[in-house]
């Protein structure tokens, strides 16, 4: 269309700004990676993958199931930035930083060489305080990268010395090595190298009391911190999975079970008095964290890594699509549901069908050990889905009497799946799914959970003002990364 | 509390305006305390007290110099005069060199504690366990917690006084009274955004407010008592920068000489247009369409009439009904009309005649979607569920992700062909505003809104279908989502409005008294139509499920013709000659998309005529547009209302988008990437701080570093006898007080004395600018530099 006045006052279109190469690259090798980790991922599950390149690598099934996870969330992540970096001073370091942390993650999990691992270990954490701080000429972003960086050294730290006691003792560097001779290690070094195993593991999945770095980690662009969240704390998991024989011969699985579970239930309340999107998603990661260390703790090392792998689905959704929290709302007081006979008839008969369910399909808690726990979770999670479908008055008998079996086949059947499938792909590795025989730890424990249910329930933290302050403080980010600079 | 000191805390808060909640996002300006004084000062004044920058920077002077935005002759001139006698380029090299340097916040501890207690109390319905003592007021929650606070070291109640004013007399009596003001000043100056926040909250005393009263006493008491506990020094004096003054005064210069290039080329523009011979139409056109004011309606608006035989006019988007709406989705009454006018009607949906089944239903399915939120949010909250909700659900999460993140466009298609359109069996209806009275409103006031609509854009004669086009926008993930909704209707969609308007517009009784009180006749087979501008896409939607049947035709031909105009106007917009309606759609739903359109950006002009005075023009979506014809206002009175209403809501938008601009950082949101949602209001960046108040960086800037809105200030054209604007101006002073003090500019196209085109001065003096046949800016070149020249020395 022509117009006969196109003078300076509609002035020159705006040089929209290029992509950068780093971006296009980053998209198609990511994109690819996950396409043929993914088919490799097929091939394994009819003919077990095992390629050894002694001593340095040793790649399995479980590799390829990592690193088809990894691969997915980076290509999420890097596909998004795309648009959402546009124009941002620091894309391109952005997603070289993104790649290095990647192929750290995947360095880590096709290691066989402890000096391998504790090196994918670190750069795992150098590129992540390198994301979070990726704006350098933000004050307070450099100030919560050098802070989040002094953690991940300490995490490494640990690893080091967990890995290297029994390498030195025993003159072999591989995890495999290794993992053959551990009975023959005695208990006080399997104990020293379990308990800095764990040290590593609880500072990378931010742990009651090493949780401070992830609250004040947002200054990373918002992709960052779904990667964060998807792919980085849960390296715990993949850390605790592949030195779970460790944790075995020095008896130390409680302590991880406890840790886990207290951090879990503080987490949980923590995050009910968070008024930021972005540290209610962190009090939520740290609290989903501590339940994936608490099913280490149980043993359960493959329902720890499904347990990863979906929250870091979720978490990462969670987090792309934490822009769409804004909306006008009225000041409501919590609403009351007092429950009717029938209603509570339901709550159990479905809670209770539930765990047969998971029972069966899953195979855990089908005999009286620590998989009952697990189970019961679930029956608990499907009763209160139950408790507030039975309540709600806008859908019909009919229904509800179609949405709850349905929803609740889907969630436990898909979830069912994911476990036998990784459980299968696990299959290699030692002890990944040793139930423990029921102990007075967990039964004490389990009465806490409860305890903590109650309180939630029913709403009695509300009445102790201290306790708020409290979780207020200890969620606060670290202080020189919130308004310690201004320019003038 | 002693009324002086309550007067000068109620002075102290308006170093800074009201920062708005994102969900209605109205571009306002953070100076508007400021006002009355002459902009240079002011804005002088606010850099100090807030440490922020007030004009453009230099990288910005230095792209716009580069695209010959400022004219070489203009600037040469204005910096000659000045006593700068090297080249222009010298001076922007200058400029260039200085350096912003980040200095440690000395109040760290003291702002950052601040802030906490403030999100934590302000929060309007993000975290479950809301900060307790809240229906107390700010100050005594605040005080009942604080003692557990270990960073404070309160130990017990009795080291707190008991309410805001013992602080205050304790505190003041080590002060001069003197030394108060400048004592309040600062401790609000500290964190700009909340205290706007406190502000907006009083104002408007909110369904928060009311709940949870916060004043901006109770938050200077709290932050003063914890300074004093902390040993912080309470008053710090600033520190005056001689050696700024010079810097600051060749800003000004540049900032000058850009404007006066931009309204050299406007100047340009319609002299060549009011030259050219208008092309006299009689014939009735097939369709008028009435768009907001909106700078995006200018590019909408020159699609639409290259499509057909049509006319358009602009009117603000509120469509003249002072109203709030009640949103059938949520329940929730917006306010739908300028925030500076009161509302006096409430309006909400009904069923169409027949259609109550429809409503019904939809009603069920919305109740139904309202528990899957409360569900959701339940199961994620709760012990043990939340564990067990994440592994049940986990993997339906990363099927949308992989859907959301790779294939928004068609998602978008998808969804809108879904959506349950409550147009289509829903119609407004109009009640007195807290009135119980369901019966509507007296033919009087009906009569009212529809004739003074057509008087303020002066119509002439009545197509057989007129379309109220109102505006909003459709984007995913946007926290800034209703900043790019229609401002005239206080951030949110003009939909309803539109609808309204064309339903009174339509109803026999109001056209018989139009006709016969009035003289204003519509033809019996005109109709009116409401429908929507999508701004994000271009697409315009009527809502004409009660049409009758005889304009169906009519109607389809309409919607033929809009759905070019959106292929053609999307591809200007985003310069993509192909599949640009798909690129749209991308845009509006795609949730890593933090530029999905541009809003207001790039307003520089506000030109109030007929439409002939810029028609065939492009004037690239940087000039607010509203009709008015002068001839059919004897007494301009609609020329007063247009310049009492739209002008100063223009003023405002146009005053946001300079200063969100020019420190992105302090006025406006900074850089989308880091944003975290606090309190499901607002956004602050990264770990938190500062509740940020205007807008994002993403909404201004091409690149991190690249200017897409050019900061200048709005320059006013309005075409009519210069003598009624004068008089205009002499009975208004606020008006006046806005141009004498340079927030905005003003010119008049004098119809009268064949278009002659002048430029106000101080108190009501008008200089020519151009003429037919004369090269006015040769003739009256001294003068003119001389006015510049004292305004800037000032």
């Amino acid at each position: 269309m022509a117009f006969d006045n196109t003078i300076k006052l509609n002035t020159v279109a705006p040089t929209t700004p290029k992509k950068p190469a780093m971006q296009t690259l980053a998209n198609i090798v990511l994109w690819s990676l996950f396409g043929i980790n993914l088919s490799l991922l097929i091939i394994g599950f009819n003919q077990p993958i095992d390629w050894n390149f002694d001593p340095f690598i040793s790649i399995t099934n479980f590799t390829i199931l990592i690193w088809t996870t990894v691969t997915f969330f980076s290509a999420i992540v890097s596909s998004y930035a795309t648009n959402y970096l546009t124009g941002f001073t620091y894309h391109s370091a952005f997603m070289i930083r993104c790649l290095g942390f990647t192929f750290s993650v995947m360095l880590l999990v096709m290691a066989n060489h402890i000096l391998l691992v504790i090196l994918s270990w670190l750069l795992m954490g150098v590129f992540m305080s390198q994301l979070i701080g990726v704006n350098k000429k933000w004050g307070e972003a450099r100030e919560a990268s050098k802070f989040t960086l002094r953690y991940f050294l300490t995490g490494t730290g640990f690893l080091s010395v967990g890995l290297l006691i029994p390498a030195f003792y025993t003159g072999v560097f591989t995890i495999t090595k290794l993992t053959a001779l551990i009975s023959e290690i005695p208990l006080f070094i399997t104990l020293i190298s379990a308990m800095c195993i764990i040290g590593a593991a609880v500072v990378q999945s931010a742990m009651y009391p090493f949780h401070r770095w992830l609250l004040s980690a947002m200054t990373a662009p918002t992709p960052a911190s779904a990667l964060m969240h998807a792919g980085f704390v849960n390296g715990a998991g993949i850390l605790l999975a592949l030195f779970a024989t460790f944790l075995f011969a020095s008896n130390t699985l409680h302590i991880l079970f406890i840790i886990g579970g207290l951090t879990a239930i503080i987490a949980q309340f923590t995050k009910l008095l968070q008024v930021n999107v972005k540290q209610k998603l962190a009090c939520s990661t740290i609290a989903q964290m501590g339940f994936m260390i608490m099913q280490c703790g149980l043993g359960f090392f493959n329902a720890a890594v499904v347990h990863l792998i979906l929250h870091g689905f979720y978490k990462a959704y969670l987090f792309l699509s934490s822009g769409e929290e804004v909306g006008q709302t009225k000041p409501q007081q919590p609403i009351h549901l007092r429950i009717q006979p029938l209603q509570a008839f339901a709550v159990l008969l479905f809670g209770v069908l539930g765990a047969v369910l998971f029972a069966l399909w899953t195979g855990k808690g089908t005999k009286l050990d620590s998989g009952i726990f697990l189970t019961l979770i679930v029956a608990i999670t499907v009763g209160q889905a139950t408790y507030n479908i039975v309540k709600e008055k806008s859908l019909s008998v009919v229904q509800k009497s179609i949405l709850m079996p349905v929803l609740f086949m889907a969630g436990i059947g898909i979830y069912a799946l994911m476990y036998l499938g990784v459980t299968q792909l696990m299959a290699d590795l030692p002890m990944i799914a040793q139930p423990l025989p029921l102990s007075w730890v967990q039964l004490v424990f389990g009465i806490v959970f409860l305890l903590g249910f109650f309180l939630m329930k029913l709403g009695i933290y509300q009445k102790f003002p201290w306790l708020y302050v409290k979780l207020l403080n200890i969620s606060q980010p670290y202080k020189r990364s919130v308004l310690m600079y201004k320019s003038k | 509390m002693n009324t002086s000191i309550q007067h000068t805390i109620d002075k102290a808060s308006k170093i800074i305006g009201d920062t708005w909640p994102l969900y209605t996002f109205v571009a306002s300006n953070p100076l508007s305390g400021y006002e009355n004084a002459p902009f240079k000062e002011a804005v002088l004044k606010a850099k100090e007290q807030l440490t922020a920058s007030v004009f453009p920077d230099a990288k910005l002077y230095r792209q716009a110099w580069n695209k010959g935005e400022i004219d070489k002759e203009i600037i040469s001139e204005l910096l000659k005069y000045e006593g700068f006698t090297d080249a222009p380029e010298m001076y922007l090299e200058h400029l260039e060199a200085q350096q912003p340097t980040a200095i440690v916040n000395e109040n760290n501890k003291l702002d950052r504690v601040m802030s906490k207690w403030l999100a934590a109390f302000m929060d309007e319905g993000l975290a479950e366990w809301s900060m307790p003592f809240k229906t107390e007021g700010f100050y005594n929650s605040w005080r009942h917690l604080v003692i557990y606070d270990d960073e404070c070291d309160f130990t017990s109640l009795k080291e707190i006084p008991k309410s805001p004013k013992d602080v205050f007399d304790n505190i003041l009596k080590d002060f001069k009274e003197e030394e108060y003001i400048a004592l309040f000043t600062y401790h609000l100056a500290a964190l700009p955004g909340w205290t706007g926040y406190i502000n907006h909250r009083q104002k408007t005393n909110s369904d928060w407010q009311q709940h949870y009263p916060i004043t901006i006493e109770e938050y200077l008491a709290a932050r003063l008592w914890t300074a004093k506990h902390l040993d912080i020094p309470l008053l710090k004096k600033v520190e005056q920068d001689t050696s700024q003054k010079e810097i600051a005064k060749l800003q000004y210069i540049w900032l000058k000489a850009w404007e006066a290039s931009w309204q050299k080329d406007l100047v340009h523009t319609v002299a060549k247009q009011t030259t050219k011979a208008t092309d006299e139409k009689s014939n009735k056109p097939d369709a008028q369409f009435v768009f907001c004011i909106d700078t995006r309606s200018e590019l909408i608006r020159r699609h639409v009439e290259s499509k057909g035989d049509y006319e358009t006019y602009g009117y603000a988007g509120f469509f003249g009904i002072t109203m709030d709406y009640e949103s059938l989705e949520d329940g929730i009454t917006r306010k739908a009309c300028p925030p500076i006018v009161a509302s006096g009607y409430t309006v909400s949906e009904k069923a169409q005649t027949g259609k109550d089944q429809s409503l019904a239903k939809y009603k069920s399915i919305n109740s139904i979607d309202k528990f899957k939120v409360y569900f959701l949010k339940r199961m994620k909250n709760m012990l043990p569920s939340a564990f067990g909700y994440v592994e049940g659900s986990g993997l339906y999460y990363g099927v949308s992700m992989i859907i959301r993140t790779l294939f928004p466009g068609k998602a978008y298609t998808l969804k809108s062909s879904k959506q349950i359109k409550t147009e289509s069996f829903c119609e407004p209806s109009i009640t007195k505003i807290d009135s119980q009275d369901t019966d509507g409103i007296p033919l009087a006031e009906r009569v009212g809104i529809v004739k003074s609509s057509f008087n303020l854009m002066g119509w002439k004669q009545f197509a057989k279908l007129v379309l109220f086009v109102g505006h909003g926008s459709h984007t995913a993930n946007n926290p800034f989502g209703s900043s790019l909704d229609c401002g005239a209707c206080a951030a949110t969609p003009g939909r309803n409005n539109a609808r309204m308007l064309a339903k009174l517009a339509n109803q026999p009784d109001v056209r018989e008294e139009l006709s016969s009180a009035y003289g204003i006749q519509i033809p019996e087979d005109t109709v009116f139509i409401g429908a929507e501008h999508n701004t994000t896409t271009d697409h315009i939607e009527l809502f004409d499920a009660e049409v009758p049947e005889s304009h169906l035709e009519a109607v389809a031909v309409v919607k033929r013709n809009l759905s070019l105009a959106q292929e053609t106007a999307t591809q200007d917009r985003l310069g993509n000659s192909q599949k640009s309606i798909a690129k749209a759609h991308q845009k509006a739903n795609n949730w890593a998309e933090t530029r999905p359109e541009w809003g207001l950006a790039k307003n520089a002009g506000f030109i109030v005529g007929q439409r002939d005075l810029t028609k065939n023009t492009n004037l690239g979506s940087r000039c607010f547009l509203h009709s008015y014809n002068w001839e059919l206002d004897k007494e301009g009175k609609a020329l007063e209302g247009i310049m009492q209403g739209p002008m100063v809501v223009t003023q405002w938008i146009n005053n946001h988008y300079y200063f969100s601009t020019v420190d992105n950082e302090t006025f406006g949101g900074g850089s989308k990437i880091t944003h975290n949602i606090t309190g499901k209001f607002g956004v602050v960046q990264g770990n938190g701080g500062d509740l940020k108040m205007g807008l994002p960086l993403q909404s201004l800037y091409d690149a991190d570093d690249l200017m897409y809105h050019q900061p200048l200030r709005l320059s006013v054209m309005i075409e009519a006898p210069v003598r009624r604007v004068s008089e205009i101006l002499t009975r208004n002073e606020n008006l006046r007080m806005l141009l004498d003090n340079e927030w905005i500019y003003l010119m008049v196209v004098d119809p009268t004395q064949q278009n002659v085109i002048l430029r106000y001065q101080k108190s009501i003096q008008w200089e020519t600018v151009w003429k037919k046949n004369k090269n006015v800016r040769k003739e009256n070149k001294t003068a003119g530099q001389q006015k510049l020249a004292e305004e800037i020395s000032m």
